[in-house]
Order: structure tokens, then sequence, then C-alpha cells
């Protein structure tokens, strides 16, 4: 490496006053013997100097209430971004397509036919729900008071879910007929168990 | 901070009008547009408190706000690339030319100040020319006077890649202004 190119790879860190008190005395030296090394420092110090005394672009005066304003507008916004979405509200939404649903396919279900010729596409949301609605339906309500909003029966509206789901990819299973079985005692004969029988939805 | 992140107005405005200046001057020296710098100033401080809580505390509040800036003038600079809608380095090089004659001009009698702002006009403009990597470096490190360890935080890069980005910055600011400097000389 030349006195010269060394003596350029040092310029910055002179200019940022980096570099030790050795290397100092050694460019300064070069630059005393090298006229074009030092001419070349000259334009690069002059050009930071020109950079550091450019004139600030100031605010404007009325840059802080704006910028307020902008985030509070903005903020709310992201807030409910990160918000995670609440389990219920699928649920609510699920729900009243189920409701719309029942009502319009009323005349249907009162017939006793399914209607298979139009199977209504509905989302994927709505038919997970219409599962835990149909196992909800099934189980006798303790008043055993029909809803004042439906006349339809229970079997009826459980057909009615029914027929919203598609049933192609069902599994059925009994459920845990081992633990059915942990029940009864050691000295007992076994009965047949029965197990519970379940359809999931997928 | 902690009190912005606890969505004190009061405290929020205080972060504004602490960092506006100098906010607002970089983003305008990166970009060399002043209407636009304020626009963009304004959004590095909503996407502050937008993201407020994400702010880590034990690093430095300046340099998390230059990081914010600098992206966003980053993400500018490359929408301007693709819009084509920016200052060419053809048309650096005309201004150059003119200006370069109009200094070299002995027997206008111009005013040294006219002649300073002139060079400094010419300096933000070919500033621009510089490709953007390198021109964040320069201007966190020259005008904003950001040290060494704080640049490569902010633009999340080694400690050695910024010095030598620097070193090539200010070498090529030199070069670009090299007919101006020539002439002054002379």
């Amino acid at each position: 490496m030349t006195n010269c190119s060394k003596a350029r790879r040092w310029f910055g860190a002179y200019w940022d006053d980096e570099i030790t008190q050795a290397e100092r005395e050694w460019l300064e030296a070069h630059f005393a013997a090298c006229g074009r090394c030092r001419a070349d420092y000259e334009r690069l110090a002059r050009t930071l100097e020109g950079l550091g005394s450019l004139p600030r672009h100031e605010a404007a005066p009325d840059f802080v209430e704006r910028a307020v304003a902008r985030a509070r507008r903005a903020a709310p916004m992201a807030d409910a971004l990160r918000q995670p979405r609440r389990a219920w509200a699928s649920v609510a939404v699920a729900a009243s397509l189920l409701l719309v649903a029942s009502t319009l396919f009323a005349p249907w279900a009162g017939r006793g036919s399914r209607p298979t010729a139009m199977r209504p596409v509905v989302p994927q949301e709505a038919r997970l729900v219409g599962t835990t609605q149909a196992e909800a339906v099934a189980v006798p309500p303790a008043t055993g008071v029909a809803s004042p909003s439906t006349t339809l029966t229970q079997d009826q509206v459980a057909a009615l879910v029914d027929s919203l789901i598609d049933h192609t990819d069902d599994v059925d299973f009994v459920l845990d007929p081992v633990r059915v079985s942990r029940e009864h005692t050691a000295g007992r004969r076994l009965q047949p168990v029965q197990g519970q029988h379940a359809v999931v939805t997928f | 901070m902690a009190r912005v992140a606890e969505e004190d107005e009061r405290a929020f405005s205080e972060l504004v009008r602490r960092y506006q200046g100098r906010v607002t001057n970089l983003v305008s020296r990166v970009l060399n547009d002043r209407e636009c710098a304020d626009d963009l100033a304004q959004e590095v401080f909503v996407r502050v408190f937008v993201h407020r809580r994400n702010y880590r505390r034990g690093s430095k509040l300046s340099t998390w706000v230059f990081t914010i800036a600098a992206n966003l003038a980053k993400n500018e600079i490359r929408r301007r690339v693709r819009r084509r809608n920016w200052f060419s380095l053809d048309a650096l090089q005309e201004v150059l030319k003119d200006s370069s004659s109009v200094l070299a001009d002995p027997t206008e009698g111009r005013e040294r100040t006219l002649e300073r702002e002139q060079f400094q006009q010419e300096i933000g403009r070919a500033i621009t020319t510089i490709p953007e990597k390198y021109r964040l470096s320069l201007v966190l490190r020259d005008i904003e006077g950001l040290a060494y360890e704080d640049i490569a935080v902010v633009l999340g890069i080694p400690g050695g890649t910024v010095r030598s980005r620097i070193n090539r910055a200010r070498s090529m600011l030199k070069r670009k202004l090299h007919p101006l400097l020539r002439k002054e000389d002379s």
C-alpha cells in the first residue's frame, strides 16, 4: 500500500478525530509532503463542513398540535387491530345465521322433508356452531316450554340444523367406552357398554 | 416514554416537541423535499404513538425515533424511485454545470453569503443522488451528528458497515461536488 492510499483510508477517521496521536502525526507529515493528498483532504473537509453547516429545516409552528391530532385519530384503529377477536362474536354471528335459516326453511321442515335438492352454502363458522346448536337442542329442556319465537318442535329444529350441515366428511365413533366401563366396580359383572354416540362434523 | 405508553397526551406532546426539529430535518435532508418532509415527520410521530408499547425500556428513545424516521424515509425514497419521480443524476449534473459557471464568473461580484447559499443548495441536491443506504448513514452522521454506534442501531447494521458506508458516502459527495469545489479553489 502506498503512502497516499494509506493516507486516504484515514481521511474519515481524521475528520472524526478517531485516530491515534501517532496516526495523526504520520498523516500530517504526509500532508506536508504530498500536495495532492492535502488538496484532496481539503475538498473532503469543505464538503463535510458544508454538510454540517446546512441550515436546519425546522418544523412548522403547528407541528405538535397536528401530530397529536393525527396520532389520536390513528391510535384507536391500531388498538382495535391489536385486540384479539372475541370468540363469542363468531358464535353470535353463526347463531344469527342459524335463526334466519330456521325461519326461512320452516315450511320445509313442517312437511317433514329435507331440502336436499338445494342445499344452502353455509360458512364454515356457521356449520361448526350448527353442530353445537344441534347438540344443545338434543338435550331436553328443563322446563319443557317451547321458545315463543318459533313453533318448531325439537325434532324439526334438529332436522333443520342437520340439513344445513354437509355430512360428507362426518366421522362416527363411540365416545370413550373405556371410561364408561371403568365406572363399574370390579366385583360386579360388567354391563354391556352402550357408549355415547357422537357425530363430528368437519 | 413510559407516560406516553400510558396514553398521557401531554407526555406525547412533549416528546413531539423535543424531537420535531431533528426528525423534520433528517427526513427533509434525506429527501430534499420540505413539503413532503413535514408530512413524513408527522407520520413518524404517529407511528411512535401507535407503537408506543413496542418501545423497549433501556434503549435510547432518540435511537428508536430515528429508526422509525429512517425506515419511513427509506420507504419514501423507494416509492419515489419506483415512480421515477425524482431528481435524476443527469439533472443534478446540469445544475452543477450551471452553478459552476455562476460561481466561476468573477465579474458578477456576488456576495459570499449568496455563494454559500448556492453551495448549500447544491449539497442538498447532491445528497439526494447518493444511493439510499449511503445517504441515510451520511445524514445521520454528518448532519444529525449521531454516534456510529447509534447509527448502527438505527439502521440495524454492524458498526463496521456503518463506517464503511459513511466513508463511501463522503467520497461520493466529494466527487459530486468536485466541480464546485475546484471552481471555488480557483
